[in-house]
């Protein structure tokens, strides 16, 4: 009986509060930094090229098999104005396959490609599947726009909730 | 009159009551949706017009254009006609529903027994819509409906005669003219707490939703229905809904009259009269998103233990005050105190524990 006027109590002091819903199409929630898009490619402002030299690591090590990448010879390189002798041709990422399991971020050796966290990574949905099949400059679109700034930002284990990883000492302490 | 023939009057009182009455409970939906959403941290509608207002028309539109689907092995006749039976009568209660002292269809000398004898006739329509569907949720929605809205008509209908005792009358518009100085809520708190919860059962609003029990027998006798015939009953519910929120606020409130009295003109009396009736509307909605459902069980021991013997004890107070001719204040507090030992006995009951049996761990056969 009295747990009933309380359950009142509660509502009534809920319904003056503010809703927690977001509008989402019109409102976009603030995404946290290591939020996992689709992942893209980034490009060197400096050098006015793309950081993918088409080595192909990330193509081998991924599990879902979405990609596929062909190398050519550096024109730049030709004319003295950067120091890569190779560069990606051609790129392609099936997103209607990748899983975001972050393999090929973790496995590049140019820091090349990245997973976007914005929300441009995650509203892809498309009409047809052919049109979730991404060129080089689809991946390239995002980074050349300045979307990504600073990818890479320490801390890198900080999660937007506050977690953070225990450090290595006091486990080893507990044992 | 609005006319000095009496059909022309009538037709045109009616159409005005009945195009109100739409109109509220389009606005009633919208509102519903929108009080349970900010109840549980949502929006509620938000695009189909600002704030969604719009909603509901949508809604109407969406099921207005629906396929009407009847089961082979429904019976046909009762199936079809149960939305009819259920919508009639919670129309026929607005035509002796007065909003202010000019403004009713007919102004009976027995209004309020119409009201409620009229009420009561839905139980048909539920019990047609639960035998007609060949279903077993919906007969047992129908079946768990007709005991719930038998049994309830009961302590609504005592704690009513409550307030036509001290009023001396059964006629609405008489009922409110004596709440000049103080509403009844004053001096029938008991016959208030027991209409509020008998209006809640009779209305089939949680906490005792359980005739449509959603997570039971998944909306109970309206489970076969679709389109138009889903949405007569909702309106039929919505109807009820609107006209038992004004009865109260006319039997326990003061109506019209309180506290402004009777002479302001009535467009002031028409905005108190619709507070009052959206402050109950917005109570029971209140209700509605707060407390869980109860068992068919505890609802009926609720009923009977409970609601019945203090609807008898609201009666004799209220005998023994106007036979010996106490002050009325005498009544207020007699009335108050029953209905604080009336919950004192439900919180005692609810938080009775059952002693545990002594228990120790037998040791399995077989085993030495």
């Amino acid at each position: 009986m009295l747990g009933l006027f309380k359950a009142l109590g509660t509502t009534l002091s809920v319904i003056v509060r503010k809703p927690v819903t977001l509008q989402y199409p019109a409102v976009h929630k603030e995404l946290p930094h290591r939020t996992r898009g689709f992942p893209v490619l980034l490009w060197n402002f400096e050098v006015v090229e793309p950081f993918c030299t088409g080595c192909r690591v990330c193509a081998r090590y991924c599990p879902s098999e979405c990609i596929s990448v062909t190398m050519k010879d550096n024109p730049l390189y030709a004319e003295g104005k950067s120091k890569r002798r190779k560069i990606v041709d051609r790129f392609y990422l099936d997103y209607g396959r990748c899983m975001r399991c972050n393999i090929c971020v973790e496995v590049c050796n140019f820091d090349a490609i990245v997973l976007n966290n914005s929300w441009s990574g995650h509203e892809v949905s498309r009409y047809d599947r052919r049109d979730l099949v991404n060129d080089l400059d689809d991946l390239l679109a995002e980074s050349k726009g300045g979307g990504l700034t600073n990818p890479f930002r320490e801390p890198l284990g900080m999660a937007h909730s506050g977690w953070s990883p225990k450090p290595r000492g006091e486990k080893a302490e507990a044992e | 009159m609005i006319a000095d023939n009496p059909w022309i009057d009538a037709t045109v009182r009616t159409l005005l009551v009945v195009l109100l009455v739409i109109l509220v409970v389009l606005i009633l939906i919208w509102l519903e949706r929108k009080v349970a959403g900010r109840i549980q941290m949502r929006l509620g509608p938000m695009v189909t017009g600002p704030y969604g207002i719009i909603q509901s028309a949508a809604d109407a539109i969406k099921l207005l254009t629906k396929e009407d689907l009847r089961p082979a092995t429904a019976d046909r006749w009762v199936f079809e006609l149960a939305p009819f039976v259920a919508f009639v009568p919670s129309l026929l209660a607005l035509i002796a529903l007065p909003f202010t002292a000019h403004l009713f269809v007919r102004n009976l000398e027995l209004g309020l027994f119409y009201i409620v004898a009229v009420s009561g006739l839905s139980t048909v329509g539920l019990l047609m819509a639960g035998w007609g569907s060949a279903n077993k949720y919906a007969l047992l929605g129908a079946v768990r409906g007709a005991a719930q809205l038998i049994s309830y008509e009961i302590p609504l209908v005592l704690a009513i005669l409550a307030v036509a005792m001290v009023s001396g009358s059964l006629n609405l518009v008489e009922i409110v003219n004596e709440q000049g100085r103080v509403p009844y809520i004053v001096w029938q708190p008991l016959g208030f707490a027991i209409f509020i919860i008998a209006t809640l059962a009779e209305l089939r609003r949680n906490p005792f939703d359980i005739p449509a029990a959603e997570s039971e027998i998944i909306g109970g006798p309206f489970i076969e229905y679709s389109g138009i015939r889903w949405s007569m009953f909702f309106f039929a519910e919505y109807i009820n809904v609107f006209v038992l929120s004004v009865l109260g606020s006319l039997v326990f409130l003061g109506g019209w009259n309180w506290p402004l009295g009777n002479e302001v003109g009535w467009p002031l009396q028409v905005v108190l009269i619709l507070l009052k009736t959206s402050a109950m509307l917005l109570l029971f909605m209140w209700l509605r998103s707060t407390l869980p459902r109860l068992r068919i069980d505890q609802l009926m021991s609720f009923c009977w233990q409970v609601l019945l013997p203090f609807a008898f004890v609201a009666i004799i107070v209220n005998g023994l005050v106007l036979v010996y001719e106490w002050p009325d204040v005498v009544l207020g507090l007699l009335s108050g105190v029953a209905a604080l030992v009336a919950g004192a006995l439900v919180y005692h009951s609810s938080h009775r524990t059952v002693p545990s049996q002594p228990w120790s761990l037998v040791p399995a056969k077989g085993i030495d």
